[in-house]
């Protein structure tokens, strides 16, 4: 399916270009990971030179390197909470198409509405204080708010697709349920978790920018929205270098995965029209 | 199903929202929360004085109980009072409500206006040069994150370094004139984020609608664009198109708002929220997801009163 996936997307122009960016984005930040770039002892507000592409910020340290540690933190929270919101909506939703309008689906959908009806930002404030800030409850808060949108799509499709043929003949020879939802039922449902995987994670970047602005929760590490909060008083000052470099970097890296989200939703024929 | 028993099943699982969202609030804001009898008794407590205090604000009942009569209490229309000034949270939401409208209404208006129109146009010209240019603009529209556009907007528009046209931040409306001046970046910078996604899904639904056989057989008797377009196309597409706008308001009223207020110190709902959130001022908060979660219910019947309207096929089976 994955190699399928790959030369679909390959065959689209705005596919092959999504990739390619995300290959190199990818790249620098493992680079990045693996030897930090020493981002320290430049001067303060040094323009931009060969040394120090984008300068050097308030307190002397290269914004490029800070731009790509940003970079690796936001393949992370966006990682981790693409995996888990992906994960748990295709469970979740396999075990509510399986029985629709069942009890345990009832309670599903109950679930799900509650948790849509609280935006993500507030949630994240409210998990924050359970959990007394950090990364964990952005992303926890993250994953929570996020993974109902995946849900909702693998439980109509896994309805349909439980009074087809090759359904009904697995049943009846006797497979046990969780038997023919992983091995029948979820992996035709794949198309559907690709799509939602890239759309979740370009949600989960955009969101950790703002929240790690606003300063609800913290991430390890230098992040894109903590350089665009340095910037805002920095562009007042005539200092353009931390904003560039971080809003640059991360138009690429969403621009990279909306090609490659536009591309899959092309050639699965997903849009969602009438929803 | 009959409309009254219908109207009742709905009332009952927007009750049932209800009740989701408080608990879960009340848990993690409430039961997992830091402690405020410690914060409201100020430096120099004994822990007598402490657990005094705490009695007195009746912290040291059961979570269900404590639970159980503030829902009492929210069901009487009482909200509480502020932690951090003691005012009266429905007063404060009260002055700051209309301050978001104010703020959000015209950009939420003209980014589905434009959406509107930019998807009929791509949609109309379908895989030609027009649609391919509305669609590659929106995809990078969906890349671009709303704090990068509100930076570059104050930038360009409100500083030396641009066109220094208006103010970079604050809300001092006394009439037309002024209102503009304030309301101007932000509406731009909320066109801007949500154009993509607007677009995107306006095309889809006129592309679906154009397909369809009453559309095909108008267009090949000679009705004109803009009759096909309004009459056959926007009629028939009214029930996607009418849910999400309606679905959308809360979304942009409280989430929306939180970012645009918070950057320009805009006195509405999203900084009485974000100041909620920095200062633990646990009643704001609460008030602020149970309005919210309110908000969704109401727009939930309201949808289906207004689809209703719109689409005589609508809810038959």
């Amino acid at each position: 399916m994955s190699g399928g996936a790959l030369g679909t997307l390959w065959r689209s122009r705005g596919g092959r270009c999504g990739l390619v960016l995300l290959a190199l984005l990818a790249l620098a930040a493992a680079l990045v990971t693996l030897m930090p770039a020493s981002d320290a002892g430049g001067a303060q507000w040094a323009g931009a030179s060969l040394e120090h592409w984008f300068g050097t910020n308030r307190l002397g340290q290269d914004i490029l390197a800070r731009a790509l540690e940003g970079m690796a933190t936001a393949f992370r929270v966006g990682g981790l909470v693409t995996l888990g919101a992906v994960a748990l909506g295709a469970a979740l939703g396999a075990l509510g198409g399986w029985r629709p309008h069942s009890l345990p689906d009832e309670v599903l959908q109950w679930v799900m509405g509650v948790l849509d009806s609280i935006p993500v930002y507030l949630f994240a404030a409210a998990l924050a204080f359970a959990l007394g800030g950090g990364e964990a409850a952005i992303i926890a808060a993250m994953v929570l708010s996020f993974w109902t949108s995946t849900a909702r799509l693998v439980r109509a499709e896994v309805a349909r697709l439980r009074g087809r043929d090759f359904v009904l003949s697995a049943r009846a020879i006797g497979l046990p349920a969780p038997l023919i939802l992983g091995r029948h039922l979820l992996p035709n449902t794949a198309h559907i978790l690709l799509v939602q995987a890239t759309l979740t994670f370009v949600a989960a970047i955009k969101t950790e920018v703002i929240l790690s602005f606003l300063g609800i929760g913290a991430v390890h590490g230098v992040s894109w929205g903590l350089m665009l909060a340095e910037s805002t008083q920095d562009v007042l000052a005539g200092h353009f270098g931390n904003f560039l470099a971080a809003s640059g970097m991360l138009f690429l890296l969403l621009l990279g995965l909306n090609l490659v989200a536009d591309a899959l939703q092309d050639a699965f024929d997903l849009r969602e029209a009438s929803r | 199903m009959s409309l009254p028993r219908y109207l009742l099943q709905r009332l009952f699982h927007g009750a049932l929202l209800l009740l989701g969202v408080t608990l879960l609030s009340f848990t993690l804001m409430v039961q997992f929360g830091p402690d405020t009898a410690f914060e409201l008794a100020g430096k120099n407590t004994t822990e007598a004085q402490l657990e005094e205090l705490r009695r007195s604000l009746g912290h040291d009942r059961p979570f269900l109980e404590r639970y159980a009569r503030w829902l009492g209490e929210l069901a009487r229309g009482d909200l509480g009072a502020s932690d951090s000034n003691g005012e009266p949270v429905d007063r404060l939401i009260g002055r700051a409500l209309p301050v978001t409208l104010a703020l959000v209404l015209p950009g939420f208006l003209l980014g589905n206006v434009l959406g509107l129109l930019l998807g009929m146009l791509a949609a109309w010209y379908r895989q030609g040069a027009w649609d391919r240019l509305v669609l590659g603009g929106s995809v990078a529209g969906l890349s671009l994150s709303f704090l990068v556009v509100i930076i570059a907007l104050q930038v360009l528009l409100c500083t030396p370094y641009g066109l220094d046209l208006f103010p970079t931040r604050g809300w001092r409306v006394d009439g037309i004139g002024s209102y503009l001046l304030y309301v101007t970046v932000p509406t731009l910078a909320l066109v801007i984020v949500t154009l993509g996604y607007n677009t995107r899904f306006y095309r889809a639904v006129m592309v679906e609608e154009l397909a369809r056989d009453p559309v095909r057989t108008a267009r090949a008797f000679g009705a004109s664009g803009r009759e096909v377009m309004f009459t056959h196309v926007l009629r028939n597409g009214a029930v996607p198109v009418l849910t999400r706008l309606l679905y959308s308001i809360p979304l942009v009223l409280v989430s929306g708002s939180l970012l645009l207020e918070t950057y320009f110190g805009i006195p509405g709902v999203g900084k009485v929220a974000f100041d909620a959130i920095t200062s633990g001022d646990q009643p704001v908060l609460l008030a602020v997801v149970t309005l919210t979660a309110v908000m969704f219910v109401a727009v939930q019947l309201l949808t289906d009163a207004a689809c209703r309207l719109a689409d005589p096929r609508y809810g038959a089976p």
